[in-house]
């Protein structure tokens, strides 16, 4: 865990982020990654959820209790690096310390409800008085403007994919949709495009020397994604709707059963010659006139995906992707998370982090997927605690004098780090050496 | 009106892992060159189409994703269609290269190759497994991407395969597109700085990973619990996931304490259920002991109502709940409608068709896009 060190694309730029969960989070952690220093401005009196969660194997132990806040995998997930400064913004006095924190930044990134940011006197109006060529960008639900329907509406998590289309679209058509519930793509694809509109922000900043404020409205955003099929009900009224997993374009694609219990393989014969060679693998099971060209396939999939079935169904998943991969047919194993902890490729492409931070020796979290040769990204700490970073950031960067802090500190309205007794060790140390190639786990002992 | 990528020229040769964001870029101000093999792009073969436009020009994934781009038609296997691409990529502030691990380096088209020549040349090569790797010279499709991500194993119905998360949406396939955009914009700061340009490795497995933290290790390490699938609603809780309504589907979440009194108080006032509002039910444990009765209950209400009216009186009333959307209900939207998110927009051919807007709304004019053009209507404009 040698410290990384290096020139990286966002230096010198800094960013104030008050977010919640992922959306807004997850684009400072981009920038936090690539070299931005990013202030997660947050509170103990209303923590971001990441901080509630805590950890399973913390849970019910009253001893430590004290680093729970700081113990979900979350916390490194969506704020590595980042520097934590713990603001009761309620208090006025917090706000002003805010205000002269906003005036030293270059970006502000926020997903509180476009309600609560007025309420908080950090609307971009009030901030662009602060901070004129500040590049604003806000990922409420349903927009910043009050005059809209669903401008007070919520819409969180696991709501959003239901909402934006995407639950629809999910399932097999012969049933209700299935949702995709576990996980959240809405958030991050918001989380990207607020990426996008904070780095054109700063070539807006650099050619006109203006700020700009940016609405990243979710429900808006993410619709965008599906404007085939909305371009496809403008032109013919029609609706397309789940198609199990199965392609528009092409037979077979599916999800097909291996040996061992729930063991699948997920199988996209998206070529004739990705189709021949299927068809001379599997060999006799795929012998049937009917499925000769694409077009034949396509209407007969029932039968065609009940034939890769019967073939797969013999195989060891990941014998099998990787013969199909070496043949050339598009194939990979429906990944459990226990396999994901054995992915080789995973490993060697060095996706986990394992860096310490203030509570724990080592945080384990997963990297950024924007790979640079020349200024290539890194973190060198795991999650903030909150308020770990209070006093250095507001006495450094925003300016304020040690007795203000003092005083901020003493009225309540500013708060620091809980400092540890013990840094604790997350409960992972023998699986550490999965996850990280062989040059890096020598250097754990 | 100053965009902020004006000035910029993109050579295009991605195909679904880029379009969406060269079409951002296109949209922010640059110059989109989309360079097409003989015959046209692979996404001009893309279902669904538009039944009125001619062949090659009807497919609604090319109208939309080419939005703002120009269209350059040739073919590098040959000598004249080398020299045009060489010279291309010469002139080229950013390349966005979908062909594969080494594919233009062996027709000496490479990043190394062109770099030499044009330094300052940000290069994204976006591939399936990533430059490296024991899975370097796989392929993959989006729905590849979730299975390898391990989302695609979480979501579904239990005695049904794992289902691909958002289908035909190709969801995995935006997300490394915009993850494109973005490494392409950072490599354009460190240009400025230092004059140099650099290669972007992309993964698109990497930018489903990038998803699945729900999913993925570290989470699994911290609770070793093994994500399975649990259909549309989860057990954390009830009411909570998807149920059925007079014309369709809502999404129900009601974990907290006063989420549950509103929806308790609701379903008594409309069904006249008096059970569901004892004190016993505001326990989150019993009402997943008694999930099926608290469904029930929640059912006799959504029956009763559409989508819309379920949402609308259920935000009233403070209530987590959205519908779930088919694409004729987004389209009919009424705060879609207020906002003005469908635009008039053009097919290659000159039809009118309504498209999504733009993705965020910005207070200076950075927003500008037109048809998706014809194959090879700029050949003679940028090659001559």
């Amino acid at each position: 865990m040698a410290v990384r060190e290096g020139p990286r694309a966002l230096d010198g730029i800094r960013v104030f982020e008050i977010g919640i969960a992922i959306a807004s989070p997850s684009c400072g952690r981009y920038m936090a990654h690539h070299g931005a220093e990013v202030f997660k401005v947050e509170s103990p009196t209303a923590p971001d959820v990441v901080r509630l969660l805590g950890s399973a194997w913390l849970r019910g132990d009253e001893e430590r209790a004290f680093a729970m806040a700081d113990s979900s995998p979350y916390v490194p997930e969506m704020n590595a690096d980042k520097k934590s400064v713990a603001l009761a913004l309620k208090e006025p006095a917090a706000r002003e310390a805010a205000h002269r924190l906003v005036a030293n930044c270059d970006v502000f990134i926020a997903n509180f409800a476009a309600r609560a940011l007025v309420d908080l006197g950090l609307d971009y109006e009030t901030l662009r008085e602060i901070k004129p060529d500040l590049i604003y960008v806000q990922l409420p639900g349903f927009g910043s403007d009050p005059s809209k329907p669903y401008y007070p509406y919520v819409a969180w998590g696991p709501n959003q994919a239901p909402l934006v289309g995407l639950d629809d679209m999910t399932g097999h058509a012969d049933r209700e949709p299935a949702g995709i519930a576990t996980v959240a793509p809405p958030d991050y694809l918001s989380a990207l495009h607020c990426t996008v509109a904070v780095l054109a922000g700063l070539e807006h900043r650099d050619s006109t020397g203006e700020g700009v404020h940016v609405d990243v409205a979710q429900f808006e955003t993410t619709i965008g994604m599906l404007a085939p099929f909305a371009m496809e009900h403008s032109l013919t009224g029609t609706t397309t709707s789940r198609i199990g997993n199965r392609s528009l374009w092409y037979a077979p694609e599916g999800v097909y059963p291996c040996d061992g219990e729930e063991r699948w393989i997920a199988i996209s014969c998206d070529s004739d010659d990705a189709w021949d060679t299927l068809r001379a693998m599997a060999a006799p099971a795929l012998d049937d006139p009917r499925f000769d060209t694409n077009e034949a396939r396509m209407a007969v999939q029932d039968d065609l995906d009940a034939a890769v079935a019967s073939w797969t169904v013999g195989y060891d998943n990941v014998d099998l992707a990787a013969r199909l991969q070496t043949k050339g047919v598009t194939a990979h194993i429906v990944a459990t998370n226990e396999d994901l902890l054995q992915d080789d490729h995973v490993k060697r492409r060095g996706w986990y982090e394992v860096n310490p931070s203030a509570r724990f020796t080592r945080d384990v979290y997963s990297t950024n997927p924007v790979r640079l040769s020349e200024t290539p990204g890194y973190s060198n700490r795991g999650g903030p605690s909150m308020g770990e970073h209070t006093v250095e950031v507001l006495t450094e960067v925003a300016g304020l004098s040690e007795a203000e802090v003092d005083e901020l500190i003493g009225a309540g309205a500013a708060f620091t780090m809980v400092e540890p007794d013990v840094v604790l060790d997350r409960p992972y140390e023998q699986f550490l050496h999965l996850l990280l190639p062989v040059e890096d786990a020598r250097d754990l002992s | 009106m100053s965009q902020p990528l004006s000035g910029l020229r993109v050579v295009d040769l991605s195909a679904l892992g880029g379009a969406y964001g060269t079409r951002l870029m296109a949209a922010l101000g640059a110059e989109v060159i989309k360079v097409e093999p003989p015959g046209g792009s692979p996404l001009r073969g893309l279902a669904p189409f538009a039944e009125s436009a001619p062949d090659g020009e009807a497919s609604l994934w090319w109208a939309f994703l080419a939005m703002g781009t120009k269209s350059v038609e040739l073919d590098p296997e040959t000598d004249d269609g080398r020299a045009a691409m060489a010279d291309l990529l010469r002139g080229a502030d950013i390349v966005v290269d979908e062909h594969g691990p080494d594919v233009l380096d062996e027709l000496g088209l490479g990043y190394d190759d062109v770099s030499a020549d044009n330094p300052g040349v940000i290069w994204v090569s976006i591939t399936p497994f990533g430059l490296t790797g024991s899975k370097r010279s796989w392929s993959t499709s989006n729905l590849v991407a979730w299975a390898a991500s391990s989302i695609l194993y979480t979501v579904g119905f239990e005695d049904q395969p794992p289902a691909n998360p958002g289908g035909p949406v190709q969801m995995a396939m935006h997300a490394t597109a915009l993850n494109a955009t973005v490494g392409a914009l950072m490599a354009l700061r460190v240009r400025r700085a230092t004059g140099r340009g650099q290669q972007v490795d992309l993964a698109i497995s990497e930018s489903a990973l990038a998803i699945a933290p729900e999913t993925t290790v570290p989470v699994f390490l911290d609770d070793q619990v093994h994500r399975v699938r649990t259909g549309n609603r989860r057990a954390l809780s009830r009411p909570f996931g998807i149920y059925p309504c007079a014309d369709g589907y809502v999404s129900i979440l009601v974990l907290m304490p006063h989420h549950w009194a509103a929806m308790a108080e609701w379903v008594h006032e409309v069904t006249g259920n008096e059970t569901i509002i004892e004190d016993v039910f505001a326990d989150v444990v019993v009402r997943g002991e008694s999930m099926e009765l608290i469904d029930m209950w929640t059912e006799e209400l959504t029956m009763q109502l559409s989508a819309l009216e379920v949402f609308e009186e259920g935000q009233r009333r403070g209530i987590p709940i959205t519908p779930v959307n088919t694409v004729e209900a987004l389209r009919n939207d009424p705060h879609l409608a207020a906002t003005g998110f469908w635009q008039q927009g053009e097919m290659p051919d000159g039809a009118t068709v309504e498209v999504p807007g733009a993705p965020f709304r910005t207070s200076a004019a950075w927003w500008a896009t037109s048809r998706a053009p014809l194959l090879g209507e700029h050949s003679a404009e940028i090659l001559s």
